[in-house]
């Protein structure tokens, strides 16, 4: 799903750097307050960082029996949040460019935008919200990490349709074409990610409770409301 | 260590300051993707190739099998150009002009990732990150990304381990054992990857860690003749795109 190096005509790759940029700034200033606060926290990010990289090299087996890798974006939102993934997956994509060769520097503005920011804000968006109507933990992974892969694939459609219009049908007709081409692979593969994130998400509940509470994983949403109202209370 | 970083460990241009580098393949790159792919970008492409395999010395074959990446990518995405989907033709019918817009799309993204590929053939990560604090990036920011680059190689030397027993253990032979391997796969990573940096942090605590991590970065000047080579070859490069664009079209 990423977009290759010089795919972009270079006004497109100018505005997607720039959509992306106050998302990116805003996590750069979350992550610097949590570190200047905590100094420890640096190892911390740094290791999560390491996570995401390692995960997006997975192979995951697809419905379609091809492999595919997961963007990790959904479990990356539950885990760390989305303002701290945005700066979590720019290192990430930083990184898979230059040491991959894959995705760009010239489409970083772009790919950040489908999957350091819309593809974990919608995931987290979706899990918060399962949460609270207490929908089961597990139930809620799984959507999260689906919605938050499928997400990242229409945004990608979108910006190669607006870089590619169709000589025929224009944007639209050209969203149908890239949308239908990543369909074939990235529908079973949403849910490949979904699936592979529940297990995962219950192996951890497993052996690292602790990590997992201290990360805010195991608030309710009732647990949810009542911290914020005790915040609340608490800046009263 | 992944095989692009260990080439720029070992390449001829190791010393030499990142911004010379810089100007030069991410010159090539913004190049590739502003002038006139033909024959800008051919002209860039070749002008890469020949940098790369000559005064930088990168072996053809590792070349190849970084290249060959992206290069799937690019044409995977320029098939898309060849069809276009209503009109009179039917619902979908070959594109007029689909072949040259696919062509030309086919030789900007070849030509700047090899702009990138000399980049990043020629520059450690090591080297990199510690001096984007100069450029402006915040240091607890440049920190998390020293940090997660160093973590990445022992956690993807794990992942490797682990795969391997899980194999010895027939973890691969039914899809409902790959599916568990891989579950365990990443949990495992996970939990290793905060174990690391909860021993991390206890062995730098002992050396009264204060937050800031402090690395030796190799010392480097930036070279004007490099420089000014660089600039020149990219003048003339874009000179000769324009001077060839007619006679050629």
């Amino acid at each position: 799903m990423h977009i290759a190096e010089g795919f972009l005509p270079p006004a497109h790759a100018i505005a997607w750097g720039v959509a992306s940029a106050p998302f990116v700034v805003h996590g750069v200033r979350s992550l610097t307050r949590e570190v200047r606060e905590n100094p420890e926290s640096t190892l911390l990010l740094g290791a999560s960082g390491a996570f995401t990289f390692v995960l997006s090299a997975l192979k995951i087996p697809s419905v379609t029996g091809s492999c595919s890798h997961p963007t990790g974006t959904g479990l990356g939102a539950i885990l760390f949040r989305p303002p701290i993934m945005a700066v979590l997956g720019t290192i990430t994509l930083l990184f898979q460019a230059l040491l991959l060769a894959h995705g760009g520097l010239t489409t970083l503005g772009a790919n950040v935008f489908s999957m350091a920011i819309v593809g974990p804000w919608a995931g987290y968006a979706v899990y918060k919200v399962l949460r609270r109507y207490d929908v089961p933990l597990m139930v809620a992974v799984f959507f999260g990490a689906f919605v938050a892969d499928l997400s990242t694939y229409c945004v990608t459609s979108v910006q190669l349709a607006l870089a590619f219009p169709d000589p025929g049908s224009g944007f639209l007709g050209a969203l149908g074409k890239f949308g239908s081409i990543f369909a074939v692979t990235q529908i079973p593969l949403a849910v490949s990610e979904g699936l592979l994130t529940v297990l995962v998400m219950r192996l951890l509940v497993q052996s690292s409770k602790g990590d997992l509470t201290r990360l805010g994983v195991f608030l309710s949403g009732r647990q949810n409301r009542t911290r914020t109202a005790e915040t609340e209370a608490v800046a009263r | 260590m992944l095989p692009i970083d260990a080439a720029a460990h070992s390449s001829r241009w190791r010393r030499r300051h990142p911004v010379d580098k810089a100007v030069l393949g991410l010159g090539l790159t913004v190049l590739a993707i502003s002038l006139p792919p033909w024959p800008g970008a051919a002209l860039i492409l070749l002008t890469a190739v020949a940098v790369l395999l000559g005064p930088a010395g990168v072996p053809a074959r590792q070349l190849w099998r970084a290249y060959r990446v992206p290069l799937g990518f690019c044409i995977t995405g320029a098939v898309t150009l060849l069809v276009q989907v209503g009109g009179p033709d039917g619902f979908v019918a070959l594109a007029d002009g689909g072949p040259v817009r696919a062509g030309e799309l086919l030789l900007r993204t070849s030509a700047a990732s090899l702009g990138v590929l000399l980049f990043a053939f020629t520059t450690p990560m090591s080297d990199l990150l510690p001096r984007l604090v100069k450029a402006g990036v915040p240091a607890p920011v440049v920190d998390v990304a020293l940090v997660t680059y160093r973590m990445s190689f022992l956690l993807l030397d794990s992942v490797r381990r682990i795969r391997e027993a899980q194999a010895a253990r027939l973890g691969h032979t039914t899809r409902a054992a790959a599916w568990r391997s891989l579950a365990g796969l990443g949990a495992t990573a996970f939990v290793r990857a905060f174990d690391r940096a909860a021993r991390l942090q206890a062995g730098l605590a002992g050396r009264g860690y204060d937050g800031t991590l402090r690395v030796l970065v190799p010392d480097a000047r930036v070279s004007v003749r490099f420089v000014s080579v660089s600039v020149t070859l990219l003048a003339v490069l874009t000179v000769l795109t324009f001077a060839l664009e007619r006679p050629l079209s």
